[in-house]
């Protein structure tokens, strides 16, 4: 079939010579026989009707007028107005400063423990690895509960602290530094990992280039070491802010109502409000910033670079 | 410069000590909750006792959400390995047009808040008439695991000498003995580990399956629910036992795969 | 190491030496990758390290830069003992085998590195940059451009001048051109020993090949299992090697293992042929025979004298350039190479019958016992 339509498009842009191009089904038989399109077809379509399809869904309910279930009516701006105009603005800010500060500690926490991963430990790194990434395999919600016995009043800090020492202390639930405190713990592994990747595509031979030209440690970190990790750092920063900020579990475990972060918002509407485009309009505030900043990365980041290093 | 002095080392060990002390300290203190005597959990624990266990194995509801949990993650783990085999090709090996726009939109889903992902596939699934359950949350697992574990798997591919494969033709191997003979059995590590992936990530995942569910609820949900209606020591006897499960399927997957690597370098 | 300091003994009107190992050790577990060495390098020389891989010499450049302390042993830069001085305190400096070109720096930024670490204004940093772009042949206009856009040679001009814009006292190479085509490290070897003229600077080059270290060096040291074998000028080495290890590391070689035999001859201990060597101790008990293919000769006339005479069946024949190679069988045990230039090539050699023969001075004996290697 293929064949037929090739001939038959030679034969057209003889007589009509209107343009080069050739008709799409030529160009999709062409990229049929390719194996790279072909074995990317069923991710593509699992993520088209999984991820594509329910963004743009989201996407449209954000213009339909509040209330309604259906997208078939006047595109409207009013779900935004209210957005903007009711206190909903403050869960997002709250949102967005949480996320920077998840990320700014986590950069300081991992650094210094992707540097021992990569170059202190080098042998046991396999076993490190699967000791630290074992966590995320039990969910959220129970790793969250386990700091929450440990933080609540009566629980193994204020216990400890009651029973062997005397000292009374309150529970250190339900405050924005618990929220905080979640935050970082649960997306540890988002930034040490991609940053572990980073530190190990420094060569060695460039830091002792570095440092035999005279450069300090601090010069060589500074010059040589950070530039080079910035691919893996960047990822790292970029996962935990975008996961931070559209996190849910945290702040409802550790962080019961002293922080109301943008993603419980957006559940509320879509669940007992029953507010879609409302819910929507919030939605689309985190499709433009996750989006947005994917973007950014893309432009920087060799892919290839980082996934196909061995080893 | 490069052998770091003793006392950094010294210092690096002990960074990492504390970090896997901080990751697992959750856990530990769940499992001495589970074991408490008294339903409110008090440090010291006062009096031990194993009966929330025996309360647990004898809940049916409770062995409910642990089958289906275990029927979604296993429906989850199959799939995602077959997509993610071809994803990941198409993502390391083969150089088509598309291939870097791809390898882009594989990283969304990843990149994107789950919670988020969750109240969007809400959205889609009743726009579209699907009722939530188990089957609606495998759909909806998939769209964030399938790319994890294709890049799980990229990262075998990328390791692969396509002129393993070039060779084969050349020898006068048809595409599908190609496949069946090199490409296989040579990528089987990865695919291996991207399907224990897929499993534990499945298993342990809340906000995907809380929206989709419906009635068929998972372990993860049910710890929810019971966090927000009434805690009582069932909920970390759960908990533990979740995680030993976990940790089961973690070190069969670990050996095996260490089987299937030391093969590989004995044939090769 | 007797060589060493026979040498420096010797040439005692030669200029002092800068760096000075005294019973330089590196152990790694119980393994010495160097082994007590002890040599001088001379201001302003061109010393180059020989060796094949293994051999230590990566171990012992990566002493003297700083890079790894030695075990035992000193190391002595201009009298002072520098052992614990760090490489960024040592006013040396090296060029890598990878290079290691900062890749997110341009070619200006890299020749400028040492320089920003030092303070040095951005202004006379350019100054100094553009001066060493000229001095290697690098046009203007790549001062801006990224290093991975330069071609092999560029890149190899880019680090030494990077080396040379820290103003080294010693400047190091670990095997820089190692990775070059034949073509390209033929120039640049011829470029480098311009260089160290021009610059007058101390250069310590470590390099497996011995015809590269021929090129460039006014001393050369041979490198094995950790020590120093032989230690001389490129003539030296080439007409004197002191062990059978340095003659069959300069290129292919005829070896016979040969015994004591009547009249200060050695008895072939393969085939029971007496051949005429230079004179021999008489305490020799066996060893190798080496002769150099080019140092065997065709006989025309089968009947004319030699000291030593084979005949044999030529049984292929190998184009090298300039020169060409036969393979010469002698019996069913015995192959020797015969190396001519290509004007003496012989007229549809392979199948026939020759004669080649040796003198016995060409020839050299490497007693098995004593020289080990």
């Amino acid at each position: 079939m293929t064949d037929a339509s090739v001939r038959i498009s030679h034969v057209a842009a003889g007589h009509s010579r209107v343009s080069r191009a050739e008709p799409w089904q030529v160009r999709l038989g062409t990229a049929l026989s390719k194996p790279g399109f072909l074995a990317a077809l069923p991710v593509g379509i699992l993520l088209l009707a999984g991820f594509v399809g329910p963004l743009a869904l989201v996407f449209l309910f954000a213009f339909m007028p509040p209330q309604t279930f259906s997208v078939l009516q006047a595109p409207t701006l009013a779900n935004f107005r209210t957005i903007f105009s009711d206190s909903y603005y403050l869960s997002f800010l709250a949102s967005l400063q949480l996320a920077a500060s998840t990320v700014a500690i986590l950069l300081v926490i991992c650094y210094p423990l992707a540097i021992a991963m990569v170059r202190v430990f080098t042998r046991k790194a396999g076993i490190l690895a699967l000791v630290l990434a074992a966590p995320l395999f039990v969910a959220d919600n129970l790793r969250l509960m386990g700091w929450m016995l440990f933080l609540v009043k009566g629980g193994v800090v204020s216990g400890t602290m009651q029973t062997y020492l005397g000292i009374p202390v309150d529970s250190m639930l339900y405050t924005f530094s618990a929220t905080l405190f979640g935050l970082v713990y649960i997306n540890l592994p988002m930034m040490l990992f991609p940053m572990i990747l980073g530190v190990s595509m420094v060569p060695a031979q460039m830091r002792e280039a570095a440092f035999d030209l005279g450069a300090s440690r601090w010069q060589v970190m500074k010059e040589v070491d950070i530039p080079l990790a910035m691919p893996g750092i960047m990822i790292g920063a970029l996962i935990t802010f975008i996961l931070a900020a559209g996190a849910i579990t945290e702040a409802k475990v550790l962080g019961g109502t002293a922080v109301v972060m943008i993603a419980q918002d957006i559940q509320k509407e879509f669940t007992f409000a029953q507010n879609w485009p409302k819910g929507s309009a919030l939605s689309m505030l985190m499709i433009v910033l996750a989006g947005s900043l994917a973007l950014a990365m893309f432009k920087r980041v060799d892919l290839d670079a980082i996934f196909g290093r061995k080893g | 410069m490069n052998d770091f002095s003793h006392r950094a080392t010294w210092a690096y060990g002990s960074a990492m000590a504390a970090l896997i002390l901080f990751m697992y300290l959750p856990m530990i203190t769940m499992a001495l909750a589970s074991f408490s005597r008294s339903k409110y959990f008090s440090f010291p624990v006062p009096k031990y006792s194993d009966k929330w266990y025996l309360e647990v194995f004898q809940s049916l509801s409770i062995r409910d959400f642990f089958w289906t949990s275990t029927v979604v993650a296993i429906a989850v783990a199959c799939l995602s390995t077959v997509l993610a085999f071809f994803g990941a090709l198409a993502f390391a090996r083969y150089d088509w047009k598309g291939r870097r726009l791809f390898q882009k939109i594989i990283l969304l889903p990843i990149l994107f808040p789950q919670a988020v992902l969750g109240l969007a596939l809400l959205l889609w699934f009743t726009a579209l008439g699907i009722t939530p359950s188990w089957q609606a949350t495998v759909f909806a697992h998939l769209v964030w695991i399938a790319p994890i574990a294709t890049l799980v798997i990229a990262i075998q591919v990328y390791s692969f000498d396509p002129a393993v494969e070039e060779a084969a033709y050349d020898l006068g191997a048809s595409r599908w003995q190609v496949m069946r003979e090199i490409t296989l059995p040579l990528l089987a590590p990865g695919i291996f580990s991207g399907f224990t992936f897929a499993f534990l990530l499945s298993w342990a995942n809340f906000p995907l399956s809380m929206l989709s569910s419906g009635a068929d609820s998972t372990i993860p949900e049910w710890v929810s629910a019971k966090l927000q209606s009434g805690y009582t020591p069932q909920v970390p006897a759960v908990g533990t036992l979740t995680i030993l499960a976990a940790a089961v399927v973690m070190a069969f997957g670990y050996q095996i795969s260490a089987f299937m690597k030391r093969r590989q370098v004995k044939a090769g | 190491m007797t060589a060493a300091t026979g040498d420096t003994a010797s040439a005692s009107s030669a200029p002092p030496p800068i760096l000075q190992l005294r019973g330089v050790d590196k152990l790694f577990g119980e393994f010495p990758a160097v082994d007590r060495i002890s040599l001088d390098i001379r201001e302003g020389e061109f010393f180059t390290i020989v060796g094949p891989s293994g051999s230590g010499k990566t171990t012992m450049v990566r002493m003297l830069v700083g890079m790894d302390k030695p075990t035992n042993g000193d190391i002595l830069l201009r009298g002072e003992r520098i052992n614990d001085v760090p490489a960024n305190k040592r006013p040396t400096c090296m060029v890598f085998q990878s290079l290691a070109l900062f890749p997110h720096r341009s070619v200006g930024q890299n020749i400028e590195f040492p320089l920003k670490i030092r303070g040095v204004k951005a202004a006379s940093r350019k100054e100094r940059a553009l001066e060493l772009m000229a001095q290697l042949r690098l046009p203007e206009s790549y001062y801006g451009k990224g290093v991975s856009q330069c071609s092999g040679g560029e890149r190899q001009r880019v680090a030494l001048a990077r080396a040379l814009a820290f103003d080294p006292e010693i400047l190091f190479f670990d095997e820089p051109l190692s990775a070059l085509d034949y073509k390209l490290r033929k120039i640049l070897e011829k470029e480098l020993k311009d260089i160290h003229r021009e610059t007058g600077k101390t250069f310590v080059y470590i390099t497996h090949s011995l015809e590269e270290a021929m090129v460039m060096s006014d001393r050369i040291g041979v490198m094995n299992k950790g020590r120093f074998v032989q230690i001389g000028t490129p003539n030296e080495i080439y007409g004197n090697p002191s062990t059978r290890f340095v003659s069959e590391f300069m290129g292919e070689v005829n070896i016979l293992e040969v015994g004591p035999g009547p009249d200060g001859t050695v008895i072939d201990q393969a085939t029971g042929a007496s051949y005429h060597a230079p004179p021999i101790a008489d305490s020799f008990a066996g060893g190798s025979l080496v002769i150099r293919p080019e140092d065997i000769r065709f006989l025309d006339d089968t009947a004319s004298p030699a000291a030593n005479k084979l005949e044999g069946v030529v049984y292929n024949e190998y184009l090298l350039g300039s020169r060409v190679q036969y393979q010469v069988r002698v019996g069913d045990a015995q192959v020797f190479l015969v190396e001519k230039l290509r004007e003496q090539q012989l007229a549809s050699a392979r199948g026939g019958r020759v004669t080649i023969a040796w003198d016995a001075k060409d020839s050299t004996i490497f007693p098995t016992a004593r020289f080990a290697s």
